[in-house]
């Protein structure tokens, strides 16, 4: 133990220099960190959101992903009815998506959601109650705007404002809620599934089928079989959604693969590039280690123990970094169009990151590794003469 | 050359021994065909000029290098035939060395430097601390054990060298210029050491160019061209 506690004192010996490697390569764990957090982050983040009310399975027009396009499933009650009947199923909730203009209040935009609020995974609630025929529930950004419960919105369609007039509708605010999907500064309010069925003249049309499978059952079995009885339609597991937006979005996980790879590589030629010069500079004490009798082994584990120690001081460091990095990108990232705000694109997933954690350690120890056995198979006697006068 | 007689037995034995090594193609023939005898108790000064063959016959004798031809015994085992690591294990245990550049750890006090080849070799923490403070009360510096090497004078630092190396208690003590870094008052101090170390049974081989060190001790060998001077 005491020729490592030599190793763990040699790094105080040249503090500058140890502090600049330390810094040097907490900056490359830092951006490995965060392309690790980016690379599997998104999946993760979708996956979990895609998951949070408890549907695993989302049924949409053929050729769409849900809300991707303004095409609806037709003939949605019995639709819905067929698939209930399935004993693989144990809830459907059936969504109607619209923009739709604020009378009154310079005719802003809403995106209005039509529910059945028995079974929806919509929205959470964060306060009053869902809505009844002639009610609705606001988002935060409304609520930011100042309507409370007990306050009413005029709703009504798009077009010539004759037509629109006339199909205008007040609706009492009946509850708060979080959208989980709603993008950022998207000003989100949910219906019943009839009021906006009536207000876009679409009686008997969803945007989205949301499918609660029976307990212990496989999604994706259950979906395939579901995709068998309606062919017309586009049922998809949670699993396969995140799939196919994985796809979508495999340009993230592409730069974040190859950024993290250059994290890597650069860890290890800092590290090798460091223990190089530190074994440099002690060839003639390390010759004389070995003269007095101290074994290869011990050298080598204490250079190993030495990189060791400045690694996990600069993975510590770039930790920090690495977090308050991701923290100001996802402020930047959250705003990205079309995505729901509750996405995160850096999510902190311990194992994969314990997993780079024992990659940088691997990788400082091996560069440490080359310099060190270079210096034990220098000749003691011939270098003892170079660094003696 | 003086020599005072010995009547202890052969603690070393060089026979013939050669060493040859190639410098930007020339080939150097650094010892050449050297014999000596070092017997318990031996007190060897190797003097001559700089390139005469000490420092490479020093490590010869000291199993640090091997020889090219001819063979070293010392403690009865033939230190040429062994393998790298045997001989690694062989100076920690039978060989002490000391260097001109002193070569202690920086970072590591004096008691600490005095330790290291002690836990090599596995000798337990509580014994290997009462030894080491031995040693370092023995070689005067019993009032410097927690020193680092740069809290204390170039002299200190050779006497906490010269403690390591006797810290697995070797059967020899080779000295390579041990005090090629020291002025002439401590250079006399590290002479005194040596003797009195050597009275207590310590067998030394030292190469030196200081004539002082050199006649202090008990016999000479003056090596001129890689060969003994007759």
């Amino acid at each position: 133990m005491l020729i490592l506690r030599y190793s763990a004192r040699e790094l105080l010996r040249h503090p500058a220099r140890s502090l600049l490697a330390v810094l040097g390569v907490a900056v490359a764990c830092a951006m490995l960190l965060d392309m690790i957090m980016l690379g599997g982050g998104l999946n993760a983040s979708f996956r979990s959101l895609l998951t949070t009310a408890g549907y695993e399975l989302r049924v949409s027009p053929a050729g769409t992903l849900p809300f991707d396009t303004g095409a609806t499933i037709p003939e949605a009650r019995a639709t819905r009815e067929a698939i209930e009947r399935s004993e693989s199923v144990s809830g459907v909730g059936p969504v109607l998506a619209a923009n739709l203009l604020e009378a009154g209040r310079d005719d802003s935009r809403l995106f209005v959601l039509g529910v059945d609020p028995g079974e929806q995974g919509i929205y959470v609630l964060e306060d009053g109650l869902d809505p009844g025929p002639d009610e609705v529930v606001i988002g935060r950004e409304l609520a930011d705007e100042g309507l409370s419960i007990g306050d009413s919105v005029v709703l009504r369609p798009p077009g010539s404002f004759a037509d629109a007039s006339a199909a205008a509708r007040p609706f009492r605010i009946s509850g708060q809620a979080d959208f989980l999907y709603a993008s950022a500064g998207e000003r989100s309010v949910a219906l019943n599934l009839e009021a906006v069925a009536d207000l876009t003249d679409r009686p008997d049309e969803a945007s989205l089928m949301m499918v609660r499978v029976a307990g212990g059952l496989d999604p994706e079995e259950v979906a395939a079989s579901l995709q068998a009885q309606f062919p017309g339609l586009q049922i998809a597991s949670v699993g396969q959604l995140v799939e196919q937006a994985a796809n979508r979005l495999s340009y993230f996980r592409q730069l974040a693969a190859i950024l993290g790879t250059v994290s890597l590589v650069v860890t290890t030629l800092l590290i090798g590039t460091i223990m190089a010069v530190s074994i440099n500079d002690r060839y003639g004490t390390i010759a004389a280690l070995r003269a007095i009798g101290i074994s290869r082994r011990s050298l080598v584990a204490a250079f190993a123990v030495e990189s060791l120690l400045l690694c996990l001081a600069a993975a510590s460091v770039g930790l920090v970094l690495g977090l308050l990095v991701a923290g100001q990108l996802e402020k930047i990232l959250s705003d990205f169009p079309g995505l729901p705000a509750a996405i995160r694109f850096f999510v902190l997933d311990t194992s994969r990151i314990a997993w780079a954690a024992a990659g940088v350690l691997i990788a400082g120890v091996g560069a440490a590794l080359v310099p060190a056995i270079r210096a034990m198979n220098a000749p003691i006697a011939s270098t003892l003469h170079r660094e003696e006068p | 050359m003086r020599e005072t007689s010995l009547g202890g037995s052969a603690l070393l034995e060089a026979r013939d021994v050669r060493r040859e090594y190639r410098l930007k193609g020339d080939l150097i023939e650094a010892v050449r065909g050297i014999s000596l005898e070092v017997r318990s108790g031996d007190f060897l000064a190797l003097v001559g000029p700089s390139g005469s063959g000490k420092s490479t016959l020093l490590h010869l004798l000291g199993a640090v290098d091997r020889p090219t031809s001819g063979s070293v015994l010392l403690d009865g085992s033939d230190v040429a035939a062994m393998s790298d690591p045997e001989r690694a294990r062989f100076r920690l245990e039978h060989v002490g060395l000391v260097f001109q550049r002193f070569h202690l750890l920086p970072m590591l006090s004096a008691l600490e430097n005095v330790e290291l080849p002690m836990a090599e070799a596995g000798v337990g923490r509580r014994e290997r601390h009462d030894r080491a403070t031995a040693l370092l009360r023995r070689v005067g510096l019993g009032d410097r054990m927690n020193h680092r090497p740069g809290e204390i004078s170039g002299g200190q630092r050779q006497r906490v060298a010269v403690a390591r190396a006797l810290a697995n208690g070797p059967s020899l003590l080779l000295a390579d210029e041990p005090t090629g870094e020291l002025d002439r008052r401590t250079s006399a101090d590290m002479l005194e050491l040596f003797q009195s170390l050597n009275e207590d049974g310590t067998s030394i081989v030292v190469a030196t160019h200081d004539l002082q060190l050199a006649e202090g001790a008990r016999r000479q060998l003056v090596l001129v061209d890689g060969r003994i001077q007759p």
